[in-house]
């Protein structure tokens, strides 16, 4: 009795819910079922070509290795929340953070700072392994490596980017001399820093990969950059004087070995032209004495005559005397002139 | 078509079935998801902790609370800390640590909101680097000499000295210890320009200085092989005249060989021809050729 008596009062208070119900549903039924069809399907997620998607059931992770986790571009099905929740992530994607804890704060403006020391909690600057002080500034740019572990445990993306960069830059640069730093050892620089973040990444299991460091300004202080200068302005001169004195080397040698060898070449053109006069003039002699061991008196004759005749005829002047008496001439004398033919003569003669 | 009373009745206990199991899951099931954590708490008194992802149960609130505790790695920078190292050298050092929640109960207990909890841990971190760092000279942090830096040895001894305390005390697991910036006090800097100054006056003088040395060892260098080439010239061309004279002489005293008297016959009167020039003066007697012949035509 007591039984009867509950249902009925439920159903009293239930009535008016009920004949809600029912006008409703009498009026409404195709949207009400268009609407649980579409919660249906409402799990359904396209994964675009840059993204990965995983699916966490019930919160979670549906799959146990990564390739069973991490779905491809296309369509994926799910159940609609709250049993399935789908996570796209952009895996493909590189993110870019300008690291600046090391640069000076008046560089972002491009203000120059030539203030004789820092402060280091404002400016921003490495101690080299030498203790020399450098302003770096970087831009790591990454991108996604393990989905799951991005997603639900690695620390926020660019927070952990730049302080591990900061940290592998600062280490890396306490290794080197300023001048390695700052001159031919940047690449080795790069690239173990670029070692230590990623090693950093792993670490702190952050499912990033370090895809480029790039040091975007690495220099000396504003203050010493006119003694930075000095010393570059000392080595480009000091290269001129090496590259001058190389072109007066490749000039000298090659000309004394041109020298040389018009020298050796003259010679041997002498040699060979007095060799051809000496053949001539043996040649003339051996002909000479054919003829003058046919005739020797007469080819002596001619020889001595025409010699005398040609020596008369160059001289500048000829004086004939008589044959001396007894073997000695008396008063004859010879005046030599000065820069004029001598004078020969004797006494009693008339000038 | 059936019965609409049936249809109607069996409606509304399929809607007043789903509306009650709706409020029943929302009063009861705890969703944990993945690096999350859940704290359960009986009328405010810790019942259990839920590290698990997945489906959890409950008592509806007010009997039973669940407080979700984000379980991600988080990165935290201490403040600029100035310090002494073993060789007294002064710095400004900064750390970085990457802590997660590692006991959401101690946790919960011991700082209650995830903000407050960084904190905590700077202190705790600046303390441990004043320690650690104070047992090293500055030489093991910044040092062209690789056999003096002991950077992985200070970043492991800051972890074991902080990450105990952390995780006794605060309920936070240590994961990393960092050292993220070492930095000179501002009046150190200066005496450290004058000395970057100096070195580049040195350096300057230096490259001033070697490159005028090489300059003048390469002119020297230079000047010593070209005279080498020109002395080797001057041996060859003595060596050919040498050797031209000497087969000149052989040809001339091979001809001259032959008749010696004509040779000097012919040779002196060669040598007349040269010495008589236009400046010379010939004295001859008359009866000498060919002057005689007038005085044979005389005699005659």
């Amino acid at each position: 009795m007591r039984h009867v008596a509950t249902s009925s009062e439920v159903g009293r208070l239930a009535a008016p819910i009920a004949r809600g119900l029912d006008a409703a549903w009498q009026r409404m039924h195709w949207w009400v079922a268009t609407m649980l069809v579409l919660y249906t399907v409402s799990g359904t997620t396209i994964v675009r070509p840059d993204e990965v998607a995983i699916v966490l059931r019930w919160g979670r992770l549906v799959g146990d290795t990564a390739a069973q986790q991490e779905h491809g571009p296309g369509l994926l099905f799910s159940f609609p929340r709250p049993m399935d929740r789908v996570i796209r992530v952009p895996v493909k994607r590189v993110w870019e953070v300008p690291v600046t804890a090391l640069a000076p704060a008046a560089a972002l403006d491009d203000e120059p700072m030539s203030s004789s020391t820092l402060d280091p909690l404002t400016q921003g600057y490495a101690l080299t392994g030498d203790r020399n002080v450098v302003h770096v500034e970087i831009v790591a740019r990454y991108r996604v490596r393990d989905a799951a572990e991005w997603a639900f445990y690695g620390p926020q993306s660019d927070n952990v980017m730049r302080v591990e960069v900061t940290a592998a830059v600062v280490r890396s640069i306490g290794e080197m001399g300023v001048d390695r730093v700052l001159a031919d050892g940047r690449k080795d620089l790069a690239a173990t820093a670029s070692r230590r973040v990623q090693a950093g990444l792993d670490g702190a299991h952050a499912g990033l990969e370090l895809s480029s460091l790039e040091f975007t300004r690495l220099m000396p202080p504003f203050a010493l950059a006119a003694d930075f200068n000095a010393v570059q302005s000392a080595y480009i001169s000091a290269e001129t004087r090496r590259k001058e004195a190389q072109a007066f080397a490749g000039t000298a040698v090659p000309q004394a070995r041109g020298d040389a060898e018009t020298g050796v070449q003259s010679v041997r053109g002498a040699a060979e032209g007095d060799r051809a006069r000496a053949d001539g003039e043996a040649a003339a002699f051996l002909a000479l004495d054919r003829e003058y061991r046919a005739n020797p008196a007469v080819v002596r004759e001619r020889l001595y005559r025409d010699a005398v005749e040609r020596a008369i005829a160059k001289a500048a002047g000829v004086r004939w005397i008589p044959p001396p008496v007894n073997g000695r001439y008396s008063g004859f004398r010879i005046t030599l002139g000065s820069g004029g033919p001598a004078r020969a003569g004797f006494d009693d003669e008339k000038p | 078509m059936g019965d609409p009373l049936k249809t109607q009745r069996w409606l509304r206990a399929v809607v007043g079935t789903l509306a009650l199991g709706a409020i029943v899951f929302y009063a009861m099931a705890v969703v944990v998801r993945e690096g999350q954590a859940v704290l359960v708490t009986r009328f405010g008194r810790p019942l259990r902790v839920a590290s698990q992802a997945g489906l959890h149960w409950k008592l509806p609130w007010p009997i039973d609370d669940a407080s979700l505790l984000d379980m991600r790695r988080r990165v935290y920078e201490t403040g600029h800390t100035e310090m002494l190292t073993r060789d007294k050298k002064n710095i400004i050092a900064r750390t970085f640590v990457v802590w997660r929640i590692g006991d959401p109960l101690a946790f919960t207990q011991s700082i209650g909101k995830e903000e407050a909890a960084e904190g905590k841990l700077d202190g705790l971190l600046t303390n441990a680097a004043i320690g650690t760092l104070g047992g090293h000279d500055l030489s093991a942090l910044v040092s062209t000499n690789p056999a003096d830096l002991q950077v992985d040895q200070i970043e492991t001894e800051l972890l074991t000295s902080a990450a105990p305390v952390a995780r006794r005390s605060y309920g936070v697991t240590i994961e990393q210890i960092r050292l993220e910036r070492i930095s000179l006090p501002e009046e150190n800097v200066r005496a450290v320009f004058d000395q970057m100054r100096a070195e580049r006056r040195q350096f300057a003088a230096k490259f001033e200085a070697e490159g005028e040395l090489e300059a003048s060892r390469i002119r020297s260098e230079a000047d010593l092989e070209a005279a080498r080439i020109r002395a080797k010239g001057a041996e060859e061309q003595a060596r050919i005249r040498g050797k031209s004279a000497a087969e000149i002489a052989k040809i001339y005293a091979d001809a001259h060989r032959i008749n010696p008297e004509l040779y000097r016959f012919t040779r002196s009167l060669e040598s007349l021809d040269k010495l008589v020039t236009g400046n010379t003066s010939l004295i001859l007697r008359t009866d000498s050729e060919p002057f005689s012949l007038l005085q044979s035509k005389e005699k005659r």
